[in-house]
């Protein structure tokens, strides 16, 4: 038995990890979001530009991988700004990206009889990362002369009177690479003094902590847990929040099988020098 | 061909390097259109390395399905892939490859995309769930002190960024801020101060042509 215990088949930690994910997922197993600060601090900006109907601009820099725990972000976000009047501007540093953005956009614009063009332009992909955002700084409608559907962003009603970054009420970079870090805040925010925000994976988000505090970025939304204090916050649960109960079932499964697995160590491993 | 092959690629290194530099810090006119001029040259080398990238992969596993190496099927998959997803995009649900791009949802590119990239990429990503608990189960054990630490700090943040942390003990959520803001910032900022030397370091040594690796080894 202590064998056992000592090294427990992979498969049947599978297995706990799958009813872990299942069980809540299929159940009405909810539980209380509270947002932190960083979460808040992004929802509170994106109201403030809606007070002067103003334009953010999101860039989409992550793949489908990252799907589950950005698009619900994205999604909430969007919700937020259609819901209060703000113009979005959409972006990607990601080539797989489009194709998320683009449902993210058709989505809430059914939802709020958005109009493009007017309420918001999606731009697409374009290479470069951070000499784009510095061509973006520099001239904005010579960065993307175009949206994705030809229309030229000198003409169009919501980008017309950008001509740089600085036109913009908020960025937020929706990250799940070094976008952040890499692009957006040496050669954009660090340049062009933008408020800028960002919503990135959980496993970026410790990364990301040194520009909070040094306020080259004014908050952070850290993976599904961040997309669930959103949804919150917008006051329309989703994906995110769905996703909350299987999350923390399946965190409570590994420390147990983390404490567990001390446990079989401290008691019998050391004699036989630690488990296999 | 000594000058194409090492004088020609040193001086454009040395000279784009330090003009790069300078058009960066030096706000006057003339330094700023360079700087933009740069930098749509940077996008379009961007789009041409993607290029190079592509003959590359198809070039690679081009050689493995010729030799029939082990797994030469995955290879052909490969260009089954890319030709496919390559015919979709220029048929752009029958306006051809040079207007504005389809974004239909029954468009052949987008429903490959929704349906079958995106589903296969989050499963992908999805199964790392149960080998990190595997291997957090099998590794994660507190045999120093520096090692017991790390696991309390990693049991604190895991149910701090959790509902069920707070459901448990408000101590939860606070501790696992503290935890972020305090020692992990510290932590951070010192491996990022460290990074940027060595990448201002790096980037000298190949402005003045110490570092030329870049240059490809051998002869």
């Amino acid at each position: 038995m202590k064998d056992f215990l000592l090294n427990i088949d992979r498969r049947i930690i599978f297995v706990f990890v799958a009813l872990g994910v299942i069980i809540p997922s299929l159940t009405a197993f909810k539980l209380p979001i509270k947002p932190t600060p960083y979460v808040q601090a992004i929802y509170n900006t994106v109201e403030e530009v809606a007070k002067n109907k103003g334009t953010i601009l999101i860039s989409f820099d992550y793949g489908p991988g990252s799907d589950a725990e950005i698009q619900p972000m994205a999604l909430a976000i969007l919700r937020q700004c259609f819901r209060k009047g703000v113009k979005v501007v959409g972006m990607c540093h990601w080539p797989d990206a489009v194709g998320l953005a683009e449902r993210a956009f058709a989505e809430m614009a059914a939802e709020f009889s958005a109009k493009s063009g007017v309420d918001y332009t999606f731009l697409g992909y374009k290479t470069g990362a951070g000499t784009l955002v510095l061509g973006m700084g520099q001239d904005f409608q010579g960065a993307f002369s175009q949206d994705t559907q030809g229309n030229n962003t000198a003409d169009l009603p919501i980008t017309r009177n950008i001509r740089s970054l600085t036109d913009f009420d908020y960025v937020i970079a929706l990250a799940a690479g070094n976008t952040p870090e890499q692009a957006w805040i040496p050669f954009g925010q660090e340049r062009y003094k933008f408020k800028f925000g960002v919503g990135c994976t959980a496993v970026m988000a410790p990364d990301q902590y040194p520009y909070l505090q040094s306020g080259q970025m004014n908050g952070l939304i850290g993976g599904l847990a961040g997309a669930a204090e959103y949804e919150t916050l917008v006051n329309k649960p989703g994906k995110a929040t769905g996703g909350m109960g299987a999350q923390s079932t399946v965190h409570l499964i590994i420390i147990l099988f983390i404490i567990l697995g001390n446990a079989m160590y401290f008691l019998y491993g050391r004699q036989k020098g630690g488990a296999q | 061909m000594l000058f194409l092959r090492r004088t020609l690629p040193l001086a454009l290194a040395f000279i784009l390097g330090i003009t790069g530099i300078f058009v960066f810090y030096v706000p006057h006119s003339t330094s700023q259109l360079i700087e933009t001029e740069l930098a749509l040259w940077d996008r379009i080398i961007w789009a041409f390395a993607m290029l190079l990238g592509i003959y590359s992969l198809l070039k690679l596993h081009l050689g493995r399905v010729r030799k029939q190496q082990a797994g030469w099927g995955y290879s052909f998959l490969v260009f089954f892939g890319f030709f496919l997803m390559f015919i979709f995009s220029v048929y752009n649900s029958g306006n051809g490859p040079f207007v504005p791009r389809s974004n239909a949802p029954e468009d052949p590119f987008n429903w490959m995309f929704q349906y079958v990239q995106v589903p296969a990429d989050a499963t992908m990503f999805s199964i790392l769930a149960f080998f990190i608990a595997s291997a957090a189960y099998r590794t994660f054990r507190a045999r120093t002190p520096e090692a017991a630490i790390l696991l309390v700090a990693a049991i604190i943040v895991m149910l701090g960024r959790v509902p069920i942390g707070a459901v448990i003990s408000d101590f939860f959520p606070m501790a696992s801020t503290w935890l972020m803001d305090v020692p992990n910032l510290a932590a951070k900022r010192g491996i990022l101060l460290g990074v940027s030397l060595g990448a201002i370091a790096t980037a000298l040594r190949i402005i003045f042509g110490i570092e030329r690796a870049y240059l490809g080894g051998g002869e």
